[in-house]
């Protein structure tokens, strides 16, 4: 059983591509092995709108990681973002045949096929589906129904969707690297895995990975997962918000937003004035800071807002609060204005701990890329064992269906 | 396989040259340490400095403090009248520990107070003991300032009178030495290894009996030429291949830029030493090698020496140098120390004499055409300015002024009724609002912090009646408005009424001809229909827009919670 797997973690982001080469170890730890990363251009919101850039940069920060790592990389897990990204809860109900009393695996898998069709829009494709919990007669939170008695099996299920074509065309622009993708991931997904503990889920907890160019969230509650999506809004708006309130290029905003931004502007003096300078050092202008900080907040409480609007119905019931955690997560005073917005405890994380390099987990900008080597290693646990031979045989069967589709 | 007869190495009838090396001030210590750790020349080192810190941390084993009585043990602080003066109160114990050399080497960083100062005082007191003087400076770094550049420049002139020979360094090349990366504090150690690497160099040149023998006199004609700055390459290299890898090195040296430079020289040394094994193949290769980076004219002087001490390695050194000019344009990648002349403004001057008349009347007449270069300059370093200034001005006023151009921002037009009155009352008064590109305006603005601390009272009378202007801050008046008609959230209001691009003082002291600005026309009352174009959605203008009840979020938020506060 010393046996460990080397994943990939590749996510595409607004603001940064990042590959992450960790090691998943049989004893459920990971140890980062490498993280490469290059500057993202040609990606706005998330998604990819121009392939070639992408393609140039990722390949940067694919050589960056295989340098560092020491690892060849042909395999990854490919996290994706995005507003066509939707989520649903579905439960599928199953009565067991008569005379039977106890549920088996066949029925489990019966409830799992009922709650997975669900009406999706035509264009669009399951990303995940999540097992929430079983229901065996009317008894919730089951974990393992597999030997219960019972009549009725209702299988919970939590449903991530999206647009088939906008997910495609990422996977393609990984493939033409040439890379191959192993499995697609929602990063608010992968990232939970490395930002929530098991506490955090169980009491109840909202993470909102706060990037450049979404907002992208999960909910648990009870354990489950209850509530994921994308809002398109991202630290990029704030910086637009800025280059056009001030009359400034993007990027300089960019740089004044690191630098300068909060989202606090009440307690800042009135009269403090924050100079504003061009690539060469010449000074472009003054600035008030609260004027400068009263835009921030007020994007940055409307990234919040439409998070909260999203997933309205589930708050409430969190004890735990709210995580936040990606690179815009580290704007100065966010944390006060999402306990304003959702009135309740704020916790401003990155990844937790994982062996190697520890700038990395500890950066809240790595979260997404780090929880999908932790996802892939969820996903290999959860696999059956299968002998060698069953092995060929699924292969063979996936190979016909391939044929047959 | 030829071998070298050994014999010629030493003559025992011919005494040793005695040599020694003097650094002075701070550089000229640092490259003494680094020649103390290395323990690569046999020499006599001396360090001395002014300041009596600096001078108890030197490893060198002599040290001389310069001016003890006269300086108390504290630095020149930059000024080389003082180093002078220094180095002249203590002559005597200078000339005693000089006393006695064959070669004495000077290794100086110019542009300070006692390097600048002291270096060509003791260069005398050198020449005067009848022995062979060899200076090795370096110029300062341009981002030192065209102050410092100015006390290497005279230093370097006096220098040149006393010393047999110049090795002159450009520091701003040293800093293509290190990793772009790297620590400040690597790129001055790299350029004291240089430094020390090429005194080495030097002395085994001179002093060591070769097979092909070079003397002072090839030394001098490789440095000749006017105003030349240093090339110079050193590498070395054993195993095999080591002719070709020690030349390889000498040509990475960065003074040598890859080679590239040397196509523009008109005399090369070539010295090449190696251990007893070093054979006349692997000589006429390296030479062949060389001979591809060098055009054919160029006079290369060359000498052959063979070093016990080498055992199997090779040394190549490569000696030449290029006239400033010359340096420049090849290595467009240095910055550019010539560039930083022409700017009539850097910090060391006073400020009267940045704003020169011919400055001063171009300023105004330049409103339409781009951004003067002076004017650029003179912004530059406005702290420094200050500091020149006997009694400083504000930093910038902090002054909320109407944005540089208002019809361009429509948006702020009309909630911003302070622009109005200004505008109004800058038809009454002598102030005028230029329609240009904002970029023009933004650049007299920047400029103007200058022209409110000049004395002269050409200024005054136009600045008086703008004054009023600048301290009507319109923030004010829109609070007057707000409570007036309330607003939904206060926060919204004080973002509109903070409208201001960027608050700039383009207000009082500006003043242009008549003749190339047209006065601004009052801000039309009625409100502008306000719609969302594509330009409101900035960068994201090609993506998908984010709706979410009708608003796109793509839009900044602050410009639509604007909208909202006007319906």
């Amino acid at each position: 059983m010393a046996k460990t797997t080397i994943y990939a973690g590749l996510e595409i982001g607004t603001h940064k591509i990042c590959v992450v080469v960790g090691e998943a170890k049989r004893d459920g730890t990971i140890k980062i092995l490498g993280v490469g990363q290059a500057p993202s251009r040609g990606v706005r919101k998330g998604e990819i709108v121009d392939f070639d850039k992408v393609q140039t940069c990722l390949n940067d920060a694919l050589v960056r990681a295989e340098d560092r790592s020491d690892v060849m990389i042909r395999n990854v897990f490919l996290g994706v973002s995005g507003s066509h990204i939707e989520s649903l809860n579905n439960r599928g109900a199953y009565r067991l045949p008569e005379g039977q009393t106890e549920v088996t695996e066949d029925d489990v898998e019966e409830a799992k096929e009922i709650a997975r069709n669900v009406p999706i829009p035509q264009e669009n494709v399951f990303l995940h589906s999540v097992t929430r919990q079983y229901v065996v007669d009317g008894q919730e939170a089951v974990r393992q129904p597999i030997g219960r008695e019972g009549r009725l099996l209702e299988a919970d299920y939590h449903i991530i969707h999206g647009v088939r074509s906008r997910i495609q065309n990422a996977i393609k622009c990984v493939r033409e690297i040439p890379l191959e993708v192993e499995d697609v991931v929602f990063n608010p997904i992968a990232a939970a895995q490395v930002v929530l503990n098991r506490d955090a889920k169980n009491q109840g907890s909202l993470m909102i990975d706060l990037g450049a160019g979404t907002a992208d969230y999960v909910l648990y509650e009870d354990g489950m997962i209850s509530a994921s999506g994308c809002v398109p809004l991202g630290g990029d708006h704030i910086s637009q918000d800025l280059a056009m309130a001030l009359q400034i290029p993007h990027s300089r905003a960019e740089l004044v937003k690191i630098a300068e931004g909060s989202c606090l502007y009440e307690d800042v003096p009135e009269d403090e004035m924050l100079r504003i300078e061009d690539d060469n050092g010449f000074v472009l202008g003054e600035v008030e800071r609260a004027f400068l900080n009263e835009v921030i907040h007020l994007r940055t409480r409307e990234i919040l807002d439409q998070v909260k609007k999203r997933c309205e119905q589930h708050i409430g019931r969190l004890a735990a609060g709210v995580y936040l955690t990606g690179g815009t997560s580290l704007l100065k005073g966010i944390d006060v204005v999402a306990r304003d917005v959702f009135g309740m405890k704020v916790t401003r994380a990155g990844s937790a701990p994982v062996s190697g390099v520890t700038s990395t987990f500890e950066n809240p900008q790595y979260s997404a890329p780090i929880g999908l080597i932790r996802y892939a290693q969820i996903l290999d646990q959860e696999k059956p064992f299968l002998s060698p031979l069953k092995r060929l045989g699924r292969r063979m069967a996936d190979l016909l269906s391939v044929t047959v589709a | 396989m030829v071998e070298y007869d050994r014999n010629t190495q030493q003559e025992p009838n011919k005494p040793a040259l005695r040599t020694c090396i003097v650094g002075i001030g701070g550089a000229g210590s640092n490259v003494l340490d680094r020649i103390t750790l290395d323990r690569t020349v046999d020499a006599h080192l001396v360090s001395m400095h002014t300041d009596i810190r600096v001078l108890s941390h030197a490893m060198a084993p002599n040290k001389i403090q310069l001016g003890a009585d006269l300086m108390r043990g504290v630095g020149a602080g930059g000024d080389p009248d003082l180093g002078r003066e220094a180095a002249l109160f203590s002559r005597d114990e200078i000339r005693k520990s000089l006393e006695g050399y064959d070669i004495i080497f000077v290794c100086v960083g110019l542009g300070g107070g006692t390097g600048s100062g002291a270096a060509p005082v003791i260069a005398e007191i050198a020449k005067n003991t009848n022995a062979l003087v060899f200076v090795t400076a370096t110029m300062p770094f341009s981002f030192e300032g065209r102050r410092r550049l100015t006390q290497a420049e005279e230093a370097l002139q006096l220098l040149q009178k006393r010393a047999d020979a110049l090795i002159l360094f450009e520091n701003n090349r040293m800093g293509e030495l290190i990793l772009p990366k790297d620590g400040i504090q690597k790129a001055f150690s790299q350029a004291d290894q240089l430094i020390a690497q090429s005194l080495r160099a030097v002395s085994t040149i001179v002093s060591m009996p070769g097979l092909v023998k070079l003397g002072l006199d090839d030394l001098t004609s490789a440095l000749s030429s006017s105003n030349g700055r240093c090339l110079f390459g050193f590498g070395e290299a054993r195993g095999q291949n080591r002719g070709s890898e020690a030349l390889k090195r000498a040509l990475k040296s960065p003074l040598i830029d890859q080679g590239r430079l040397l196509h523009q020289t008109m005399t090369l040394l070539v010295h090449i030493a190696g251990g007893e094994s070093l054979t006349l193949v692997e000589v006429d290769a390296i030479m062949k090698q060389l001979g591809k980076n060098v055009p054919d004219q160029t006079h290369i002087l060359f000498g052959v020496a063979v070093d016990a001490k080498l055992n199997d390695a090779i040394a190549v050194t490569l000696i030449s140098s290029l006239g400033l000019a010359q340096l420049n344009a090849q290595a467009s990648a240095a910055p550019p120390v010539e560039m930083l002349q022409h700017r009539p403004a850097m910090p060391a001057r006073s400020l009267a004499s940045i704003i020169t008349p011919e400055v001063a009347e171009a300023l105004p007449a330049a409103a339409p055409a781009p951004a003067p270069a002076p004017v650029l300059a003179a912004v530059e370093p406005p702290m420094e300015l200050f500091k020149a200034e006997e009694a400083p001005p504000p930093p910038v006023t902090a002054v909320t002024a109407p944005p540089p151009a208002i019809e361009e921002s429509e948006l702020f037009a009309d909630s911003f009724p302070a622009s109005q009155s200004i505008a109004a009352m800058a038809d009454s008064t002598d102030y005028v609002e230029i329609e240009e590109v904002e970029i023009s305006a933004e650049t007299e603005a920047f400029s103007e912090p200058e022209y409110e601390a000049e004395p002269e009272a050409e200024y005054e009378p136009e600045s008086e009646p703008a004054a009023p202007v600048a301290e009507q801050r319109p923030r004010h008046e829109t609070r007057q408005e707000e409570d007036e008609a309330p607003a939904p959230r206060p926060t919204l209001a004080s973002v509109v009424a903070r409208g201001t691009p960027l608050s700039m003082d383009l207000d009082a002291p500006y003043a242009a001809p008549p003749s190339t600005v047209v006065a601004k026309k009052p801000v039309p009352t009625e409100q502008i229909a306000f719609r969302f174009g594509e330009d409101d959605r900035g960068r994201f203008k090609d993506t998908e827009p984010a709706l979410v009840q009708g608003e796109d979020l793509d839009v900044p938020t602050w410009m639509r919670l604007k909208r909202k506060l006007r319906k």
